[in-house]
């Protein structure tokens, strides 16, 4: 099952704009309940498997600009967005969190979003699970998430192994898990109730006639220009994405305002014994400083191993060649800082910027210091931190004199979760959209992804955004869709 | 609107950088690894491929110039943000361009025996 190349010319009742997390829920339960679905997507279908996970290919298949997309600030943070049928879900780690319920509730009361309770969408979090067949990994685990493991039992820091959405062949290791992302599940699904889904195809805009919006002006793949006609619209581009457009199209209000992310910082680690898997992440994470601060792996393929050692080049640079004994690793923070997104008139892609707090900066260096120390406890024999200026660690002490050198803004600072950009709730002087996804002021807009998020949830944001999406698009059934 | 093609921008400067970097690396894989860079940087969202464009503009003026790369090599010292992301950008997309094709790469270029041969 695959989708469609979109055509000059299409309509529907019901236009989803993007299909990742978002938006393949959105098709699903409104496909389901009998409407008229049109997913168009930007990128194009690229089956499992046809790509190997991590690698240039993919990133030129799937991502955003091949991968290369930078939030401007001091630093400028590295951010990443999936562009191709099932969006970010088809190329991320495929580690899952619930949403956490303080955070919920936080949610609920700060931006008052109405009809919510945590524990609806915590259920719907479980139908999720199922669809997705979310789970632990059959057999042992892989030696990099095991080194996580090892150094935070060492410490006797709290760590644990990640669920994944992944199934696995009988018998096959941790490593060969086929991901259970909405080209396998939701988009499969949705067509199956009736939707189209059609690839090659970027809203420019959307278009208001008697103050409701009424079609989106598309470029094909070709560079042909194309329209499409419809009665309601659910943009889910993703939280850089959907603002954009929000705002190319004229639409104001709380958009684009209140970027969240969160900032992350790496480092790469030698062992006397080869450890690296190039395709796949550890599934073990480091809890002990959540929210605040969380440990992972990384992918780490040869040329992302170079890509950790390039900012003190001159003295790391003798570890390349020792790849296969080297595994990257980062360290995340829940930041109190924001972005913003915005789109200039002629420009086709929107500005994007973040900026860091104090307590943001101090965070990354201890989460680097800890991270550090934490490779060094699970048998680490060098540890080399992604920052300009950067020590070589071998022992305790060196882990104070890194911290001591280190600083945000000499280090390679990167993040994959956005969100927050268009928020959820009925405080219009903070949120962009109602309580259930509708745009502040339009009826017939409404927003169903990360954007909606109203902060960072200090997790991987994946189980949040279906949760909610899911949530938004029933009640949209059960109003009968018909505010417009 | 036409784009104007990064490669011709790039190329110079993508060339003296690997070939300090990576002084062993064949010149059919550092031509290899600029040609990616270029594609790369012809792929930037607009905005941030007009600012890399126009740093790679400044940088091959620069090496235009008599005892050019010597005053490039200052300028890419200088602690100024936007300036040092330029020389950063890449080497990030060449390294892992050369690491992911030649994993045996070694830290100046050099590529194994069984490889070259």
């Amino acid at each position: 099952m695959s989708a469609q190349p979109a055509t000059n010319t299409m309509h529907a009742d019901v236009l989803i704009i993007g299909s990742g997390a978002g938006g393949a829920t959105t098709a699903t339960v409104l496909a389901e309940a009998g409407f008229d679905v049109l997913v168009v997507e930007e990128g194009d279908w690229v089956e499992q498997g046809s790509v190997v996970p991590f690698s240039l290919d993919q990133m030129d298949r799937q991502y955003r600009a091949g991968g290369v997309t930078v939030a401007l600030g001091l630093p400028s943070i590295a951010y990443t967005e999936g562009r191709c049928a099932g969006g970010g879900t088809e190329v991320n780690s495929g580690l899952y969190w619930r949403p956490p319920g303080d955070v919920l509730e936080r949610w609920r009361d700060q931006f008052r979003i109405d009809d919510f309770d945590p524990d609806d969408l915590l259920a719907i979090a479980a139908e999720v699970e199922h669809e997705i067949s979310v789970g632990p990994v059959p057999g042992p685990y892989s030696e990099p998430s095991e080194v996580l493991r090892r150094g935070a039992d060492a410490l006797g820091w709290r760590n644990g192994e990640i669920p994944r959405w992944m199934t696995y062949p009988k018998g096959a290791p941790a490593t060969a898990g086929e991901r259970q992302s909405m080209t396998r599940t939701y988009l499969p699904r949705a067509m199956r109730a009736g939707a189209r889904i059609a690839t090659g195809c970027r809203v420019d805009r959307l278009e208001a006639q008697g103050g409701k919006a009424v079609r989106a002006i598309t470029t094909l793949a070709d560079g042909s220009p194309g329209v499409i006609t419809f009665r309601h619209v659910f943009v889910c581009g993703g939280a850089i994405q959907s603002p954009a457009l929000l705002q190319r199209s004229g639409i104001r209000g709380h958009i684009g305002r209140s970027l969240a992310v969160h900032p992350t910082v790496k480092l790469a680690a030698r062992f006397a014994d080869p450890i690296n898997v190039p395709d796949d992440v550890p599934v073990h994470q480091v809890k002990e400083f959540a929210p605040h601060l969380s440990f992972g792996g990384s992918a780490s393929n040869p040329g992302l191993v170079a890509l950790n050692l390039l900012d003190q080049w001159p003295t790391f640079k003798r570890a390349v060649t020792d790849w296969q004994h080297i595994s990257v690793y980062y360290a995340a923070i829940t930041s109190e800082g924001r972005g913003r997104v915005f789109s200039v008139p002629r420009l086709r892609d929107p500005i994007v910027t973040y900026g860091l707090t104090g307590r943001d900066r101090e965070l990354l260096r201890s989460g680097m210091a800890r991270l550090t120390l934490l490779m060094l406890e699970a048998g680490a024999l060098e540890v080399f931190p992604s920052f300009k200026g950067a020590p070589i660690v071998r022992n305790r002490k060196d882990v104070a004199t890194m911290q001591r050198s280190f600083a945000a803004t000499k280090a390679s600072v990167m993040t994959v979760h956005l969100c927050s950009t268009v928020p959820m709730g009925e405080d219009t002087d903070r949120c962009g959209a109602d309580s259930f996804g509708r745009v502040h002021g339009q009826s017939n807009v409404y927003v169903n992804d990360a954007s909606l998020l109203p902060t960072a949830p200090g997790v991987n944001p994946q189980a949040s955004v279906m949760a909610f999406a899911i949530r938004n698009a029933r009640h949209f059934v059960a109003t009968g869709g018909n505010r417009a | 609107m036409r784009q104007v093609p990064a490669l011709p921008v790039v190329a110079s400067f993508a060339e003296r950088l690997l070939a300090l970097d990576l002084p062993d690396l064949p010149p059919s894989h550092r031509h290899d690894a600029v040609e990616f860079v270029a594609r790369r940087v012809d792929g930037l969202p607009s905005f941030t491929r007009f600012g890399v464009l126009v740093l790679g503009t400044v940088f091959r003026t620069l090496l235009s110039l008599p005892g050019g790369w010597p005053l490039a090599r200052i300028v890419m010292r200088l602690p100024l943000p936007l300036v040092a992301e330029y020389p950063r950008l890449v080497r990030s997309l060449s390294f892992a361009y050369i690491w992911e094709h030649w994993p045996h790469t070694s830290p100046t270029g050099a590529q194994p025996a069984e490889a070259a041969a």
